[in-house]
């Protein structure tokens, strides 16, 4: 990662002790950043702030683009109804690119088809879908090929597949285009974001690498399965020194341990199941993943998740 | 979504023949589709032409409809002028046709309505002059079409049943009106500064030009009220004026529409989404 591609220093849009409290983000050229929190968090509003659409209170914003570099797609796209696809990618390319129309075109049925909204160009959007004009807010953004692409809530209004789609296409992005964008869906972020910022009541209160959050917030906790019968193994695990917890996890069979630490419960817990004589059928760890880090963060329990 | 590879220039050639000659899309070609794709300019045109074509024929026939309306009570109205043929569609006209105009005008100006729209609106264009000129432009131009179209109706009728009228007064008064359709386009464009819903917006624009003729009672000031233009049409082509007589509510107006389109551009920038 070079230098950052967004930076904001205090950042204040304040509705009355709601809205956004002094946020200092970091975007890193090149990087997928998810921006999560829960609903009145302030990512609606951050992103208001940074695409210009509300002015701050105070702090600033430094953008190392131009503006017309940077793209947003709102979480809810609407477009005239009784313009085609092809029309209104061609109206959003227009405005912030100056080339001639038949210079453009190529750029509009690429951007389209990227979409997956290839048999629909010559359609009135009056008649899209939901999901359709989601795509097709996408288009209009990715059609001016933008150094950076602020993305509200991208996924909200697709379906599975077109979900799937979407990470695939934003997870590809990564290296030649910054990405920012927020989303509930916190195992959609874990999937493609490398950065990660969680606001909570207007407040940052993390900003860092995805993985290095769920490692912080990593309780040392796993599910194991035993092949067989587990009672041996539940009396064996509750009179260790480094177990400092065993229940059965409800509905599967499963066992949760808890150690004094990761290298504690990594290394015992088979040792534990060899020594009983049975056979370790799965071992995974518990609350390892953005959500179980997110609740953790923003509630402050600990594998309030698993 | 799809991942697939952008077509190949072949594709692309194939692409363009089907899509025929490239005609971009830009913000003024926006407000033209607007009005073309939409029942828009049809209804202005429309509505405009039928009140210029009608009046002239009810004024001619008033005293026959009168009689048959009046159950055997004789009343006696003089022969109408061609001058009252042109008063009959300049009065229903400043009702009827400034709530058609304003209405169209608003649902161009009003980009702020829909939070999705004024998004991809604001987050593209670099200043908000770009926005409001064109929706501006085209829908005054489209309210002074369709106010020349019912003038000409109105003339060919009123001739054909009444009498001729007189051409240069007439020139006159379509300039006047055509002024005082554009300040209310203008008028318009402050309101959608000062509302943000089509409602709100046409419910501002109509109380500031009804109340411009109750002020006009002020006779210090009548003349110099856009008002004033409303009925020159009607005072030009009976003689009553010349159309100097109406150079300071023309003044008025025109400096006006572009200080009113300035204070709706400034204030359009202002606000926030």
């Amino acid at each position: 990662m070079t230098e950052p591609i967004l930076t904001t220093s205090a950042l204040t849009r304040d509705y009355g002790g709601t809205g956004l409290l002094g946020v200092d983000l970091v975007v890193p050229t090149g990087a997928i950043y998810g921006l999560v929190g829960l609903n009145g968090a302030g990512k609606t509003t951050l992103l208001a702030l940074l695409t210009g659409l509300r002015r701050p209170d105070s702090g600033t914003i430094s953008l190392r683009i131009s503006r017309r570099r940077l793209a947003y797609c709102p979480d809810v796209s609407e477009f005239d109804p009784w313009l085609t696809a092809r029309e209104v990618v061609d109206l959003a390319l227009s405005l912030t690119d100056s080339r001639q129309p038949e210079e453009r075109a190529d750029h509009i049925d690429a951007a389209l088809a990227d979409a997956g909204l290839t048999g629909s160009v010559s359609r009135r959007v009056g008649g899209f879908s939901r999901g359709m004009t989601a795509r097709l807010g996408l288009a209009c953004a990715l059609a001016s090929d933008p150094d950076l692409l602020i993305l509200d809530e991208p996924a909200a209004a697709l379906d599975p597949v077109g979900r799937a789609e979407l990470l695939t296409q934003v997870a590809a992005m990564r290296g030649h285009r910054t990405v920012l964008f927020s989303s509930h869906i916190l195992g959609d972020v874990q999937r493609i974001a490398d950065q990660v910022g969680i606001l909570r009541a207007g407040r940052l209160l993390y900003q860092g690498s995805t993985q290095e959050l769920i490692d912080t917030y990593l309780t040392p906790a796993w599910l194991v399965r035993i092949a067989g019968d587990a009672s041996g193994f539940l009396a064996a695990a509750t009179g260790a020194d480094w177990v400092t917890a065993v229940r059965s996890a409800p509905g599967d069979g499963a066992v949760r341990i808890e150690a004094t630490s990761m290298a504690a419960g990594e290394r015992g817990i088979p040792a534990l199941v060899a020594a009983c004589g049975l056979r370790l059928a799965a071992m995974e760890p518990a609350g390892a993943d953005l959500e179980s880090a997110f609740l953790a963060l923003t509630t402050g329990v600990a594998g309030a998740a698993a | 979504m799809t991942t697939a590879t952008r077509p190949a220039s072949g594709e692309h050639t194939r692409q363009a023949a089907v899509r025929g000659p490239a005609r971009g899309m830009n913000l003024w070609r926006l407000e033209w589709l607007r009005l073309t794709r939409t029942p828009r300019a049809i209804a202005l045109l429309a509505i405009f032409l039928f009140i210029g074509l009608i009046e002239p024929v009810i004024t001619r026939y008033q005293q026959d409809l009168i009689g048959r309306l009046s159950h055997g009570v004789r009343i006696s109205v003089p022969p109408p002028t061609p001058a009252d043929g042109l008063n009959s569609y300049v009065a229903e006209i400043s009702v009827i046709g400034l709530v058609l105009v304003v209405a169209i005008a608003a649902a161009a100006l009003c980009f702020d309505t829909r939070p999705g729209m004024a998004t991809f609106l604001r987050t593209r264009v670099v200043s908000m002059r770009q926005l409001v000129l064109p929706r501006f432009a085209v829908s005054a131009a489209a309210a002074v079409a369709a106010y020349l179209l019912g003038t000409l109706g109105t003339w060919y009728e009123t001739g054909v049943l009444i009498g001729s009228l007189p051409v240069a007064g007439l020139l006159g008064g379509m300039l006047c009106g055509a002024v005082y359709e554009t300040f209310a386009v203008a008028v318009t464009a402050l309101a959608a500064a000062l509302a943000r819903s089509i409602v709100g917006t046409i419910g501002v624009a109509l109380a500031i030009l009804i109340a411009l003729p109750i002020a006009g009672t002020l006779h210090v000031i009548a003349d110099w009220l856009p008002s004033a233009l409303v009925n020159a049409p009607v005072s030009l082509v009976n003689g009553t004026a010349h159309l100097s007589h109406f150079g300071p509510a023309l003044a008025v107006s025109i400096a006006t529409s572009v200080a009113l389109l300035a204070a709706a551009t400034a204030r359009l920038r202002a606000r926030q989404i």
